[in-house]
């Protein structure tokens, strides 16, 4: 049910996901609270990711992909409302994915990419202050500040990572997307993400898509469990990792499936 | 027969795989040999020692077929005194016994009754020597034929017998496969250097009647005036000093390619960005092969499209609007000319355009930019190399094209920039030069190895410019 509470990030209820005629997500209604980590977990497949790109509208540009449902940004806007032009809404809900995909472009281009497209720098030394900072939050700018003009892609993994999620925030979303932030990472380079991810929440709303069940322990408060498209349950991370309610979810994160 | 024998050659090689094989598994299986390698390097070990020993004697065959039958016709016996002949004479009586032995293959005639005028010509010997020659093309393919059944039979059978547990034939299959890797790639070098080098010891003799520099800077083109001074008093720099002026030449090339240009690059890339962004892929898998039919449409069709429909109606339009343009001009093979090599950029860049990986369109789209924001600032510098590579591989196109520039521009040399006169390009003279009655002491003949080795220069130095564009200004995904 979408009440009213402005302390919720986003609300959504009823929400069907069809790709053609396979059905992706069947009837599923959460909410994200504000300036928390909400993790959705489940095996592969199970609808998470495609349940997050609902949330930013990024299967809008896969063709097949139908989605229903009520979504509430900040308890009054509906985001698939025609009104909504889509990419207002992605400067609201940014978004990090699975694979790190820096623009082959310099670093400092590679943040400075959406503030110039959104006209929120007036001034060259405004955006170079919002890039540094931006970077500065990703925990980046140590790491690259000698080297803004080096082609990003010639960073390794993690920092490219850390180098997307500046990107995003630097257009100071309020929510962001994190599907699969660390699959493609080593341990190293996960900490460091999974510690961003710690010091974001201050500021930013985190909806993370993971495969790693410790993962979703270290950093969210809110776990979500989907399968076979089905929002199974919904709580408190520490609940949902030592007594769930539902049988499923416990076969899963105890590793009897999935 | 020469032909047959090689495909014996790759059959057996072919047959003799398996069998090697078969060798090697019955050590492994019925003699329980370790083998030093798989299996199917014993069969590829049996091939390459059969199939390139012989396929070298084969062209080795080929190659001194002529010395063969030198050897053989033109024997002591018939010709006593073959050994002071000058070179001269040699081949002039080999000639004369080949056409013979012609005459004589075609029908069994006797030769000593009739009127047979040309055998009557003849001398006893070069009859004979006629008649050996006609069997000796019988004798050489089947003595071929033989050679090439029982060598890598040969080969084989001893190729096989060699092989033991103990032979490791993977390290000699590799060493050899890799020479004929690097062989095959030095070939391709030595032609390029060969076709530079003809072009370039041509082009010294050209500059023998001409001056380099009269050749580089002078503006004015006619080089029939050679004719005429041959005639007339033979050679001399001075005489042919206006004679062969190659800036107008030079200009007209590159008036005529930037009209295609003009008309390639901004029609082809944002057909480009259609089909690879916008079109659905029903209207991709249609449109794209039928705008690939342009580039597959014969540049003499252009040429009389050029000529015959585009030029009359852009005379048409300019005298409408007051404006002098000549029947064959520069702007009307320019625009064929751009119209067939739209396919070369749109085709090309849709490719590389498409290659962009879906993460950077999906990261852009993320961060709210449009679609034509994406396009701009993200897919398009990064495709940039690639969409280079396409214009580079246009302008050599439009560089090299003839066809069209000969039926609608003129063959006149003519100094200007004025896309509304006629103009002639660098590939159009070369053919005009070589066409007809040509001899190659005659600076008019010549003249085309020097305009081919400009040509050859120009496109090098743009391909190398191409090259250091791209690189700098190439954005890596991945």
């Amino acid at each position: 049910m979408v009440d009213q509470n402005s302390n919720y990030a986003l609300q959504t209820s009823e929400v069907y996901v069809h790709y053609g005629k396979k059905m992706a997500i069947n009837n599923v209604a959460l909410n994200f609270p504000k300036n928390e980590v909400t993790s959705l977990i489940g095996p592969s497949g199970c609808g998470k990711s495609t349940f997050l790109r609902c949330l930013n509208r990024m299967n809008d540009v896969i063709d097949i992909c139908n989605v229903k449902g009520k979504f509430l940004l900040n308890g009054n806007v509906d985001i698939y409302s025609p009104d909504i032009q889509v990419e207002t809404l992605r400067e609201k809900v940014g978004m990090v994915f699975q694979k790190p995909n820096p623009f082959p472009k310099t670093i400092y281009e590679n943040v400075a990419y959406g503030p110039k497209i959104h006209g929120i720098a007036s001034s060259q030394n405004e955006l170079d202050e919002i890039v540094k900072d931006s970077l500065h939050r990703a925990g980046l700018y140590e790491e690259v500040k000698d080297r803004m003009d080096d082609i990003a892609t010639g960073l390794s993994g993690g920092q490219q990572q850390r180098l997307c999620i500046a990107r995003a925030i630097a257009i100071r979303p309020e929510i962001i997307l994190m599907d699969e932030p660390c699959s493609a990472l080593d341990p190293i380079a996960t900490a460091k993400i999974e510690d961003l991810i710690n010091e974001l929440k201050e500021n930013y709303t985190i909806i993370i898509v993971t495969h790693s069940m410790s993962q979703a322990s270290r950093v969210s408060s809110k776990t979500a469990f989907f399968h076979l498209g089905n929002l199974v349950e919904y709580g408190e991370t520490g609940k949902i990792f030592t007594k769930p309610d539902k049988e499923q979810t416990n076969d899963y994160i105890t590793g009897r499936f999935g | 027969m020469l032909y047959l024998s090689l495909v014996f050659v790759f059959i057996l090689s072919y047959s003799f795989y398996f069998y090697g094989k078969k060798r090697a598994l019955s050590l492994k299986f019925k003699k329980n040999e370790n083998l030093s390698s798989l299996p199917d390097y014993y069969g590829y070990y049996v091939v390459l020692l059969v199939f390139f020993p012989a396929i070298i004697i084969w062209f080795f065959l080929l190659i001194f077929k002529s010395n063969f039958q030198e050897m053989f016709v033109m024997s002591p016996v018939l010709f006593p005194d073959v050994a002071t002949w000058s070179s001269g004479k040699f081949g002039l009586i080999m000639n004369k016994i080949s056409n013979l032995s012609m005459i004589v293959n075609l029908s069994e005639i006797d030769l000593t009754v009739g009127d047979k005028s040309i055998l009557k010509m003849a001398s006893e010997s070069e009859i004979i020597a006629a008649k050996n020659l006609a069997n000796f093309d019988k004798i050489y393919g089947w003595s071929n034929l033989t050679l090439f059944i029982i060598l890598p039979v040969l080969l084989g059978f001893l190729a096989t017998k060699s092989i033991s547990g103990k032979l490791n034939a993977q390290p000699i299959v590799e060493k050899i496969i890799s020479y004929v890797i690097k062989g095959s790639s030095y070939i391709a070098i030595f032609i390029t250097f060969g076709i530079f080098f003809s072009l370039v010891f041509e082009a010294i003799n050209f500059f023998r009647y001409v001056n380099f520099m009269d050749f580089f800077f002078n503006t004015a083109w006619n080089p029939n005036r050679a004719f005429v001074i041959n005639a007339s008093e033979g050679f001399d720099q001075e005489a042919l000093k206006e004679a062969f002026g190659f800036v107008p030449l030079l200009t007209g090339t590159l008036l005529i390619a930037s009209v295609a240009m003009l008309v390639a690059v901004p029609l082809g890339l944002l057909t480009a960005i259609y089909l690879a962004e916008y079109a659905s892929s029903k209207v991709r898998d249609i449109a794209k092969p039928i705008i690939e039919i342009l580039a597959g449409i014969p540049t003499v069709v252009y040429g009389f499209f050029a000529a015959l429909s585009l030029a009359p109606f852009i005379k048409d339009v300019g005298e409408g609007v007051g404006l002098p343009v000549s029947a064959e001009s520069a702007l009307a093979a320019g625009l064929a000319m751009g119209v067939m090599i739209i396919p070369f950029v749109s085709s090309l860049s849709d490719d590389v355009i498409k290659a962009v990986p879906q993460s950077l369109r999906e990261g852009s789209y993320a961060i709210g930019a449009t679609k034509s924001e994406t396009i701009k600032k993200v897919i398009l510098p990064a495709a940039l190399a690639g969409i280079m590579g396409s214009f580079l591989l246009a302008i050599s196109r439009a560089i090299g094209e003839t066809m069209i520039v000969v039926m609608a521009a003129s063959l006149r040399a003519n100094l200007t920039f004025n896309p509304l006169e006629p103009a002639t390009t660098i590939t159009t003279q070369i053919v005009t030069s070589l066409i007809g009655d040509v001899e190659f002491d005659n600076p008019k003949t010549l003249v085309a190895f020097a305009l081919g080795l400009t040509l050859f220069v120009m496109t090098l130095i743009l391909n190398i410019a191409a090259i250091t564009i791209v690189k700098k200004y190439r954005e890596k995904y991945e």
